[in-house]
């Protein structure tokens, strides 16, 4: 029985994370940007959520349809104003990257430090729907299993517009060689900002679901960071099936771990998975080897 | 003549240390905890920017130092003597280092960025679920019998020795050598620079400093826990200060540390609660504003003493290569069976030829047809999937770059790769100081010189690799080749883009490098060059050895013609 608990539960942790890491990937693998306040805004939307529940009884899941647009224009918008300049200014890839890095490493503690005057620094949840369901000899509550549903669908959603239609090819296309797409009249800078907004909008979809089911609090971004960073670069930058394995094996893992070893090395496996993925395939799980 | 009389950034460091000197002695307790904090993130950051100021490699894992240092002397403090406390530290921060540098510093820079930013993270879960589970309690006192006035010493003599060392550093060929990493990490390696070695080293010297400091200033607190021996904020205090003052120069963190404790100090005091979000704007405001820092500002750097000396006094040089060619009976280059597949694609596909002593052999074909991908394969960029590649009579293939170069082969990169902010002279000075027989001080500056006088770079020894036209740029990338005293030179497409006259020189200058006793292996599609220069040629197409014979066999061979112009020509 516990190994089908921690199947269940290691399956709906790890959709999260590969919902999340989508976003990323979106971010990393097509703007180019290596964004470390990515996690601030899955916070951000947890929070949002929660004031909207508790506050205007908005359903989590109709608040997706105002937290969602809210977070895509928001992410736009630190795109066109803060990130650009970086973009225009960058002389290669690296320095852009390492440009991005330090811009955001200080956005990560700008949001971090708004989100403790406003809300403290207690933890915050709130109950929806947490009716127990019994399912194969194990129980769980409906909303994790909702939450895993509508990562899944907007997960299915994301992929298919990225491989059949026509602007999701103009995504694909700055992913793999940002020079050539310029070269067949893709705008690049505009489908840049789009992706980067795009990605802010999965990950505060991740925000809205896992809000749903965990407790959170203002100091919590860094840790969906690193886990996003980490599902990111297994999968192999840019790659969204990558990066959907990478984070169900990263959420059974853990699971995994909290429930047989210690809560609290969960962490620690993190990185020995990572570690050793980096050490083995460098260019990720389903990544391709740069020539 | 004294180096040190005009080296303005010595008097500010000397400055800066003697003014601190005095702190102690105002009497004020104030006055010496603010002398503590600037000291703390004085050295902190000088040794941040030691490593990863010039490497480029940014390190947000300096609270995973600080706090190892910390919990050594909490709990070590009460069992060992002092001197052996800081001593076990200073050891386990250099483990520590060693096997996180060992294992993500061969990796590219963004890989290592993220690790470090969960190093810190990592390590604080480790100390709580042992502290939690085997020691039973999450924080532990500290109460050692060290005064304020006694952490200032200390830390104030770590911060001497963390800028003597600096010095040392950066005025070796080490130091250099860090500077071309930082720009192109390829190009160090074809210097003959051992890179991982080299950041590894530094890496772990730069860790052992913030594990010290973490040592040193744990007494300051009465109780520490995980959460105050690794906060972040720490590492994240190290990177603002260090950018802001200048992160590629010794005195650079200097400049920023001493106005942001001060800042810091009066937002903690006034404004608590939005300490973070002041941090992030200025942070922010940095990273656009002053990307190169405050040292970038001010024109501070002074001409090394070496330099001066050598063109005071250029002295006569008798330059020449490591190599005459000998008579022996195996040729100098041999490839066998050389195979390298992406993917579906098979770039080279069983590539089998051999080079004599003193020859000039010409490699074309069309292209993509993999000339580059043999060379990259010859000069150890890439790593051959079979086949077998021996220089000397020696097996050669998958080593790495820095030991086939220093075994005798130095090549050129079809997409020039110059370091754009070393001067000309420096570049050379990059390859004297690392290739087989190096040199360094004053002989390597002579030598540099004449190295540039060979490719006709003379005149702008002191000109940043930037400022050259094209065909200069290719110029300096060969007197860095021939600086490496190779047997054997790969030239990757050299004369392409060259007008005619520049053509006719650089057909000149090639010719006189075979004179020298030069072998030379060159990929090309310039015929006039081929024709004049080549006495064999190796001609390939979609990977494979098509035609191997002098160059008029060559060039005339049916399927040779049938590879460039079609199937209708031939």
């Amino acid at each position: 029985m516990v190994l089908i608990d921690i199947l269940i539960s290691g399956l709906i942790l790890g959709g999260m994370y590969a919902l999340v890491a989508m976003g990323l990937t979106l971010q990393y693998g097509v703007a180019r940007i290596l964004n470390l306040a990515y996690g601030e805004v899955l916070i951000a939307s947890a929070f949002a959520t929660y004031v909207l529940y508790t506050g205007f009884a908005i359903s989590p899941l109709l608040g997706l349809l105002i937290v969602l647009p809210l977070a895509f224009a928001a992410n736009w918008l630190i795109y066109r104003v803060m990130l650009t300049p970086l973009v225009k200014r960058a002389r290669n890839r690296v320095t852009l990257e390492i440009d991005s890095i330090l811009a955001t490493f200080g956005l990560l503690f700008v949001l971090q430090g708004i989100a403790f005057v406003v809300f403290g620094g207690q933890y915050y949840s709130y109950s929806y729907l947490s009716v127990p369901l019994h399912l194969g000899g194990s129980i769980v509550s409906v909303n994790r299993l909702l939450a895993l549903g509508f990562a899944a669908a907007l997960g299915i959603a994301l992929y298919l517009a990225l491989t059949r239609t026509r602007s999701g090819t103009a995504i694909r296309a700055v992913a793999v060689d940002p020079t050539s797409a310029q070269l067949v009249a893709i705008n690049v800078r505009r489908v840049a900002g789009f992706a980067f907004a795009l990605g802010g909008a999965m990950c505060a979809a991740g925000g809205v679901l896992t809000s749903m089911f965990l407790t959170f609090n203002a100091a919590m971004g860094v840790v969906f960071t690193m886990k996003a960073l980490i599902v990111v670069i297994m999968g192999g930058v840019g790659n969204l099936l990558g990066a959907l394995l990478a984070g169900l094996l990263l959420g059974l893992i853990e699971t995994f771990v909290a429930r047989l070893v210690d809560p609290g090395l969960t962490l620690a496996a993190n990185f020995a998975l990572f570690l050793a993925v980096l050490l083995i395939r460098p260019q990720g799980l389903l990544g391709r080897r740069a020539s | 003549m004294s180096a040190l009389r005009y080296d303005w950034s010595t008097l500010l460091i000397a400055g800066t240390l003697a003014l601190l000197a005095l702190v102690p002695f105002s009497g004020d307790g104030y006055h010496l905890s603010l002398g503590i904090g600037i000291l703390n993130y004085l050295v902190l950051a000088t040794a941040w920017a030691l490593f990863s100021g010039t490497t480029g490699y940014i390190s947000l894992a300096t609270s995973a130092f600080f706090g190892i240092g910390a919990y050594a002397a909490a709990a070590l403090g009460e069992v060992l003597p002092w001197p052996v406390v800081l001593l076990v530290a200073a050891l386990v921060g250099a483990a520590v280092a060693f096997i996180v540098g060992l294992s993500t510093l061969r990796l590219s820079g963004i890989y290592f960025v993220i690790f470090s930013f969960g190093l810190a993270e990592l390590i604080r879960q480790l100390v709580t679920w042992y502290e939690v589970n085997v020691a039973g309690s999450v924080g532990r006192y500290v109460f050692l019998d060290i005064s304020h006035t006694a952490i200032f010493w200390q830390l104030f003599a770590l911060a001497v020795a963390v800028f003597v060392i600096g010095f040392l550093i950066y005025r070796s060929r080490l130091g250099l050598a860090l500077r071309v990493i930082g720009e192109d990490e390829v190009v160090a390696q074809h210097c003959g620079i051992n890179t991982a070695r080299a950041k590894l080293m530094l890496f772990v010297l730069s860790a052992v400093f913030m594990t010290l400091t973490g040592t040193i200033m744990a007494p300051r607190w009465t109780y520490i826990d995980p959460a105050i021996a690794f906060n972040p904020l720490i590492s994240f205090q190290v990177v603002i200060m260090a950018l802001l003052g200048g992160a590629g120069l010794l005195y650079g963190p200097l400049l920023g540390v001493v106005p942001l404790v001060l800042l810091f100090d009066l937002i903690g005091a006034h404004f608590p609660n939005y300490f973070s979000i002041l941090l992030g704007l200025i942070f922010i405001v940095i990273v656009y504003g002053i990307p190169k820092g405050i040292a970038g500002l001010l024109p501070l750097e002074q001409p090394p003493a070496a330099m001066l000396a050598a063109k005071a006094d250029p002295g006569v040089l008798d330059i020449g290569y490591a190599n005459a060619p000998k008579a022996d009976s195996h040729p100098l280059l041999a490839v066998s069976g050389l195979s390298r597949a992406f993917g579906g694609l098979r770039a080279v596909d069983d590539l089998s030829f051999a080079v004599d002593r003193g020859a000039i052999v010409g490699l074309i074909g069309p292209n993509g047809s993999g000339k580059t991908s043999a060379l990259n394969l010859i000069s150890g960029l890439l790593k051959p999937d079979r086949g077998d590649v021996r220089f000397d009579g020696a097996p050669i293939s998958g080593l790495r770059s820095d030991h086939i170069v220093k075994s005798g082969i130095a090549r050129t990169f079809q997409l020039v790769r110059v370091i754009d902010d070393l001067s000309c002279a420096q570049n050379i000075l990059a390859a004297i100081a690392w290739r087989a027989q190096p040199q360094w001080g004053a002989a390597a500056w002579r030598e540099a010189l004449v190295w540039l006088d060979r490719v006709g770079l003379k005149e702008q020894a002191d000109l940043p690799a930037a400022k050259l036209t094209y065909i200069d740029r290719k110029r300096l990338e060969l007197a860095r080749a021939l600086a490496l005293q190779p047997k054997l030179l790969l030239l990757d497409e050299w004369l392409a883009g060259l007008n005619p006259t520049e053509l006719q020189s650089g057909i000149a200058l090639i010719a006189s490098l075979r004179r020298d006793g030069v072998t030379i292996v060159m990929v090309e599609h310039v015929m006039d060059a081929i024709r004049s220069l080549c006495d064999r040629c190796v001609v390939m197409n979609a990977g494979r050895k098509i035609a191997d014979g002098t160059t008029t066999e060559a060039l005339a061979s049916p399927e040779v013609i049938r590879a460039y112009l079609g199937e209708d020509d031939a």
